[in-house]
């Protein structure tokens, strides 16, 4: 395996929130422990219900957000902790781009200022230099260079994307957090801007970290794929393998009933219909997370945590009684 | 074949906007069976949703024309007064909405929401409306539904609201439930138990659906008979098996090709080149022809649909479509 790029151990995210006793405040853990490298060159699947901690992990890993405990060392250097100005260099190293091409582009900015902005930021250059920089992304990421003048409103979501993958790329990052970044698409746009993601990571040789719902979409994208229900990741391994054979029993049942073409002759497949729904963060079942849930669940889950392990080289799973 | 519960006939809607005229859905035509579900699906913008409101009356703005044939149980529904419609919405034709949230009221509990609409088409009283809400909820999924009867929506979750809401709907028996995206607000594992959910109680009630979606993979998994619409018109239309197998249009390639697949190879997806077309500027002939890579002259000129089971709005011949279309499989 390649050489890591970025890597976290033990990250802790809690947010303190309103109590529903009143004047009380109580603590909500959106990350509770998550250890994870990333390869360069890879993309890093990670997938997940909503408010399962996916978005809030990714943004510690690129330091928006301050871990509450936890290290992230990116290239070799441990970058949790570091004062603003020093973090300023990392930053242009990893980028981000958002899931709602709507919210995250500024609707008063030319577009072409939109990219440029991280340009002046970082000192690029000159006008001159910028102006090239920018023409040079735009056609990278496949818009016509005659819109740079056009506001936001201007272009439809697919081309807004577009944009916000440009400025993404502005400053040559080697790694990429894209945040559910087709979810607000049509399937027709949604493939073009996978297409687009993949050929820019063959051209760029971009490292991602890349952030869905979706498991197609996911499956399509990643080269390993991390599972994540209720602030921890539940199983990590190859795609392929993950896919075809998952280990941990959430895996087995997100798998099982995502929606899938079927003409209804040669439905094989098992479906795992989950019972209740995700409990409150802020009050977590004893032992694993998931035992309230699972098919499989003995008394041991309920009162042990299972640790997250490697079962093989390229599979960790947390789980007592892994599957297959 | 008997008469089927809800056909509709060459539907018509535009919108007379400062722009121009928006021709939200044009001609469309298709028909639902008894117990059948008929899916709908399409991209934004498509007329999906805009058809079906329509046809409910809940389209009153001003600047709107409607225009075609919608017969329910043989009866001319299209141009009711407001309280003849009135008796057949939320009766006969139910309706459930993508956004559970939305849909439900703040103010009220959800029992009083479900009692409403029993006393309203029926005529039970207050008492019975209220025990037959909580046989609704227990009949949807809802643990401990005397208990959760008198709570306010934002004690549920999504998952839940949508129960609430399908409970709502299925009240007064409705012959056809219209679900516009029911489980697109929803996590995956809710989105199953839902469908689970719908699918049970179309057995039980006998309801017929028309489903309107987006994703192909719930579609396909739901219904019975496949409408696709493109730019307010069919493209295609027929049975779940031929569509998904044996798909004629070209959009519906690009549409089936776009999706990724579990199982998937990671090849390159098949994109359908271009953005959809504006609704102000649909184009003369084919809406597809500008995106379409199997473009001729005669495309100018606005195909009709085609076929008797399995329909389709294209010029290529069947020869074409099957050539085009295996070396669309095997690329």
């Amino acid at each position: 395996m390649s050489e890591v790029i970025l890597s976290a151990t033990d990250i802790v995210k809690s947010f303190s929130i309103k109590s529903k006793k009143i004047g009380k405040r109580e603590q909500v853990q959106a990350v509770s422990g998550v250890s994870l490298d990333v390869f360069r060159g890879e993309t890093l699947g990670i997938v997940g219900e909503s408010g399962c901690g996916k978005s809030t992990l990714a943004r510690c890993l690129v330091q928006l957000l301050a871990a509450t405990s936890g290290s992230v060392s990116f290239n070799g250097t441990v970058i949790t902790g570091l004062p603003r100005r020093k973090l300023r260099k990392h930053r242009r190293e990893m980028q981000l781009i958002f899931q709602d091409p709507f919210a995250s582009l500024n609707p008063r900015k030319r577009v072409g200022d939109i990219v440029a902005e991280p340009l002046r930021i970082h000192g690029f250059g000159d006008n001159e230099k910028i102006n090239a920089r920018v023409r040079e992304l735009f056609s990278l990421v496949g818009l016509d260079v005659n819109g740079l003048q056009r506001y936001p409103h201007e272009f439809s979501g697919g081309q807004r994307q577009r944009i916000g993958i440009a400025r993404a790329l502005a400053l040559n990052p080697q790694l990429v957090v894209a945040d559910e970044p087709v979810s607000a698409l049509d399937v027709s746009v949604q493939a073009q801007v996978l297409n687009l993601l993949k050929d820019l990571q063959e051209k760029l040789a971009l490292t991602y970290i890349f952030i869905s719902h979706d498991l197609g979409v996911v499956r399509h994208v990643s080269t390993r794929v991390g599972v994540m229900y209720l602030g921890e990741l539940v199983e990590l391994g190859d795609a392929d393998s993950l896919y075809d054979q998952p280990l941990h029993p959430y895996t087995e049942a997100l798998l099982s009933v995502a929606p899938e073409l079927d003409d209804g002759t040669q439905s094989t497949r098992k479906r795992i219909v989950l019972s209740g729904d995700v409990p409150d963060p802020s009050h977590k079942p004893t032992g694993c997370t998931f035992h309230p849930r699972c098919p499989y669940a003995t008394e041991k889950c309920a009162s042990e945590k299972p640790a997250f392990v490697a079962i093989s080289p390229s599979r960790s799973v947390a789980c007592h009684y892994p599957r297959a | 074949m008997p008469e089927p519960l809800l056909s509709v006939e060459n539907l018509q809607v535009s919108f007379e906007t400062r722009a121009g005229v928006v021709r939200a859905v044009d001609g469309l035509t298709f028909s639902v069976g008894e117990k059948e579900v008929v899916g709908i699906v399409g991209e934004s913008g498509s007329g999906k949703s805009v058809s079906m409101y329509s046809m409910l009356g809940l389209l009153r703005e001003t600047n709107v024309t409607i225009e075609g044939s919608v017969k329910f149980q043989g009866r001319e529904i299209l141009g009711l007064g407001d309280d003849q419609m009135q008796s057949i919405r939320g009766k006969d034709i139910a309706m459930v909405f993508q956004d559970p949230m939305t849909a439900l009221t703040p103010v009220y509990s959800v029992g009083w929401q479900i009692a409403e609409q029993i006393r309203a088409h029926g005529t039970e009283n207050k008492q019975q409306a209220h025990a037959r809400a909580i046989e609704l909820l227990a009949e949807v999924g809802i643990p401990d539904p005397a208990r959760r009867v008198n709570q306010f929506p934002h004690e549920f979750s999504g998952g839940m609201r949508q129960r609430v809401v399908i409970a709502m709907a299925l009240s007064c028996n409705p012959k056809l439930l219209i679900a516009d995206e029911p489980t697109t607000a929803l996590d995956v594992t809710t989105q199953a138990q839902i469908l689970e959910l719908m699918g049970k109680l179309q057995d039980t009630y006998g309801s017929s659906i028309v489903l309107i979606t987006h994703d192909m993979g719930v579609i396909s998994e739901m219904a019975d008979r496949i409408v696709v619409m493109y730019a307010g018109r069919p493209a295609e239309m027929g049975s779940r098996v031929d569509v998904i197998r044996t798909p004629q249009h070209p959009y519906t390639w690009g549409l089936m090709g776009a999706v990724p697949r579990l199982e998937s190879k990671k090849s390159r997806l098949v994109t359908i080149p271009g953005n959809a077309v504006s609704p102000l500027d649909v184009p003369e002939g084919c809406a597809f022809a500008p995106r379409c890579d199997h473009r001729m002259d005669i495309c100018s000129t606005r195909p009709a649909m085609r076929g008797t089971e399995h329909q389709d709005a294209c010029w290529l011949d069947g020869v074409q479509k099957v050539t085009f279309r295996s070396e669309r499989h095997s690329a």
